[in-house]
């Protein structure tokens, strides 16, 4: 085929790679679980708020991710990986979120002569 | 009545990208879009274990046990997370190397990845090995197995990519940049990056809302 006789160096997926993008991608989420990492040894938020925040920071250092080292876009070269990227995103959520909610009124109801008072939140509380 | 043929004259990338042999099929993207889709796939399988250990994360699995708070470390996992991200950023050098065609840069920055990565496996190990000594292993409880699963499974992830990488050295040092190298090169760049972005959700799932 034609295709295989081209310079695979001058694909596409090859050109994209350049030392900025990575070196911002990298910065970006290093900085953003020291960011994380600070907030938790801080002890001072409530859990919802700290799980909303720890979470927010996760969501961030994902999407910058998949910018700056995916590359991922709307270029017809990355399209179809952003597609199957978005499409998948909604089978993590129901996996991990409905796993959790399912379970979460279980013990209460499945185990009542063990102590409920827990030290430790769980993902739901 | 005509029958239709194929515009192959008017054939771009995409529009005849499924079409086998045909004078623009291209053979790179569609394996890096299939190993991109493998690559999904393996990202469920980290989704059913986050709900495993979303499910057993509490104080009854723990078979009075300790619980996260007692056995994560946040500032022990962040320096993890300064080696995957490290070892990540290096092999994707390895790639700029590729585009500017240097066999020694790609070596060179895949080798850097390659110890960074080893760095992560040992660092996982001492606290593997801590936490049993501690009578804290896989068995002492249902929360502590899906704790254990879990970052293994990561770390059985990044030992294949180290191994893939050993290999890859080897082929570039030999052959040089063929199509296949290259492939092999761009796919090894995405399975990398992804470890990066799993422990992401590792490090602040487990380590630092276990620290809570």
């Amino acid at each position: 085929m034609a295709a295989h006789s081209r310079d695979p160096l001058t694909h596409p997926e090859v050109r994209q790679a350049t030392t900025g993008g990575y070196a911002a991608g990298y910065g970006v989420s290093v900085i953003l679980m020291l960011g994380a990492l600070l907030i938790t040894q801080q002890h001072v938020l409530a859990y919802p708020t700290f799980l909303w925040l720890i979470s927010s920071l996760v969501v961030l250092s994902l999407f910058s991710q998949a910018a700056l080292f995916f590359g991922l876009g709307l270029s017809p070269v990355q399209a179809w990986k952003s597609v199957s990227l978005i499409l998948a995103l909604p089978l993590f959520v129901f996996t991990i979120g409905l796993s959790v909610w399912m379970f979460n009124s279980l013990y209460p109801r499945t185990m009542p002569a063990m102590n409920m008072n827990t030290s430790q939140p769980t993902l739901l509380q | 009545m005509a029958i239709p043929t194929h515009e192959t004259s008017h054939a771009t990338p995409d529009s005849v990208l499924w079409q086998p042999e045909v004078e623009a099929h291209d053979d790179l993207a569609a394996r890096t879009l299939g190993f991109w889709l493998y690559m999904m796939s393996d990202a469920l399988l980290f989704a059913g274990l986050f709900a495993a250990y979303g499910v057993l994360d509490h104080a009854y699995n723990t078979a009075g046990g300790p619980g996260a708070r007692q056995i994560v470390h946040p500032l022990d996992g962040f320096w993890q997370t300064l080696a995957v991200m490290t070892s990540v950023f290096a092999f994707s050098l390895a790639t700029v190397a590729m585009k500017m065609r240097s066999r020694p840069g790609v070596i060179l920055y895949t080798s850097i990845a390659l110890v960074l990565g080893l760095v992560f496996i040992g660092l996982e190990i001492a606290d593997f090995r801590a936490l049993i000594a501690q009578g804290a292993g896989p068995d002492r409880s249902g929360f502590l197995s899906a704790f254990f699963v879990l970052i293994a499974t990561h770390g059985l992830h990044m030992v294949f990519g180290i191994l893939w990488m050993l290999v890859m050295i080897v082929q570039v040092a030999r052959s040089g940049f063929t199509e296949h190298i290259v492939a092999r090169l761009l796919n090894l760049r995405l399975f990398w990056q992804f470890q990066a972005s799993v422990w992401v959700c590792v490090y602040a799932f487990v380590y630092l809302r276990g620290a809570f």
